[in-house]
């Protein structure tokens, strides 16, 4: 089972909860299966530019994507992408 | 007992006081991390909706049935694939009227408006505003294209307006099936024909709940009233107004000649001019405005977002507004003197008040 951890405002999303235990295929698999798929990903399903997602701490850029293939125990981190300074 | 909904950058506060709406009690804050770009009390069953925004997580749009303990986020929102838009704010919710159950309005950015008929569980982009035959003459401006303005008239249950910023007012006769543009007489002169049919900056709208034909708009060019449900409007400013630019509006809910507005120096800055929070009120419908700030800070430089400025039903009613420095100001009297009732607050988007039994 890979592992998903989400930060603080979608695991408030989530109903409190920030890690879950998914069995799938692809990180695009374990991604859709969350709660907070539309938080994550927008109206035409492409994952939102802001959103970063690591594998076992490797950026899923840096992999093959939403398309990573899964072995069943990676940990899979959801970030929102540093943006201090900003207007907010 | 009244409460005053505010949406900041960094979430939803809300004050609670009695009718003499003097010592203010803090609830809140709720939805930590969201922009609450305005959140609205539905009076037929109390519940709250909000319309939020992340620059991480995107435009939604929560409701709660608990007075804000516990709140549920929206259905995935989306635009129609064939529009070629996609959504990109949420701004105003507006309940339905009293025999519209479960019927909410929700407006957004790029100009978009959503209708939900299930109490804001799901909602549906309303097509007609989507692919509006003038739409490729809207033209985003510095706040986007957003449709800030939901009016429904309280008499005419098929008649409603919205107002969409960079575009102007539209009104519909069908319950918004069909849209009119509804700008002529106002101005926009950043355009190369300054009274086009569409295209005006339309900063806020409301329909007087007395009077319903006689429509107020803040406008990017001046300040209006129409006196024929939005089919010519007279520009009102130049008698007593500092500046015509400005984006919040109030209304006296039972003298339809009585209106308020905030302005600022002007689009190149936006702060209120002469070094003071200055609301002005005009009692006679536009012809001229005198200050009515009595208690409200001086000196100052601040500005009143599109939504930061409200009105109660109550008699006297009272004022509200919200500043983008984090204060909350309210006037018990119709706007003869303010108190503050918050301050320190993140930078104030909205203000609703309304006043609960």
């Amino acid at each position: 089972m890979a592992v998903v951890l989400l930060p603080s405002l979608l695991a408030t999303e989530a109903g409190g909860q920030q890690r879950f235990e998914l069995d799938a295929g692809t990180v695009a698999e374990a991604l859709r299966a969350l709660p907070i798929v539309d938080l994550i990903f927008d109206e035409r399903g492409e994952l939102r530019p802001l959103v970063n997602v690591y594998v076992d701490g490797v950026d899923l850029r840096d992999r093959d994507g939403l398309e990573t293939a899964l072995a069943g125990s990676e940990e899979i981190r959801l970030v929102g992408a540093v943006a201090g300074g900003g207007t907010n | 007992m009244v409460r005053i909904l505010v949406g900041t950058r960094k979430g939803l506060f809300i004050f609670v006081a009695g009718d003499e709406r003097r010592d203010w009690t803090l609830e809140g804050p709720h939805l930590v991390g969201w922009e609450v770009f305005h959140a609205v009390l539905d009076p037929r069953d109390g519940s709250i909706h909000a319309a939020t925004n992340s620059p991480v997580y995107g435009a939604t749009v929560h409701r709660s049935t608990d007075l804000g303990v516990s709140w549920t986020r929206a259905e995935e929102l989306g635009l129609p694939e064939e529009s070629g838009l996609t959504l990109e704010k949420t701004w105003h919710v507006e309940p339905g009227r009293e025999d519209e159950n479960g019927r909410l309005w929700l407006g957004g950015a790029p100009g978009v408006l959503f209708r939900s008929d299930d109490g804001g569980t799901s909602w549906e982009a309303v097509e007609s505003l989507v692919s509006h035959e003038t739409r490729d003459r809207w033209h985003p401006g510095a706040g986007g294209m957003c449709c800030h303005s939901i009016q429904l008239d309280p008499l005419s249950p098929e008649r409603m307006y919205v107002g969409i910023s960079a575009a102007g007012v539209f009104r519909s006769e069908d319950g918004g099936g069909s849209w009119t543009p509804a700008n002529q007489g106002t101005a926009a002169d950043f355009l190369p024909d300054p009274f086009p049919p569409v295209g005006q900056c339309v900063h806020k709208l409301l329909v007087h709940p007395q009077q319903p034909e006689r429509l107020w708009q803040q406008n990017h060019c001046g300040v209006y009233r129409s006196d024929d449900r939005g089919e010519q409007w007279q520009r009102l400013e130049g008698n007593g107004l500092p500046s015509g630019f400005g984006f919040p509006l109030a209304l006296d809910p039972r003298e339809p000649d009585t209106a308020f507005v905030v302005p600022e120096v002007g689009a190149e800055n936006r702060v209120t001019p002469d070094g003071r929070l200055g609301v002005y009120r005009t009692r006679d419908a536009g012809a001229s405005w005198e200050l009515a700030s009595n208690g409200l800070p001086e000196p100052a430089w601040v500005a009143v977002m599109r939504e930061g400025f409200s009105f109660d039903r109550l008699d006297p009613f009272g004022v509200y507004l919200g500043t983008q420095s984090g204060s909350v100001f309210v006037s018990a009297d119709g706007g003869e003197s303010w108190s503050e009732a918050a301050s320190q607050l993140p930078p104030i988007l909205s203000v609703e008040a309304v006043a609960w039994p």
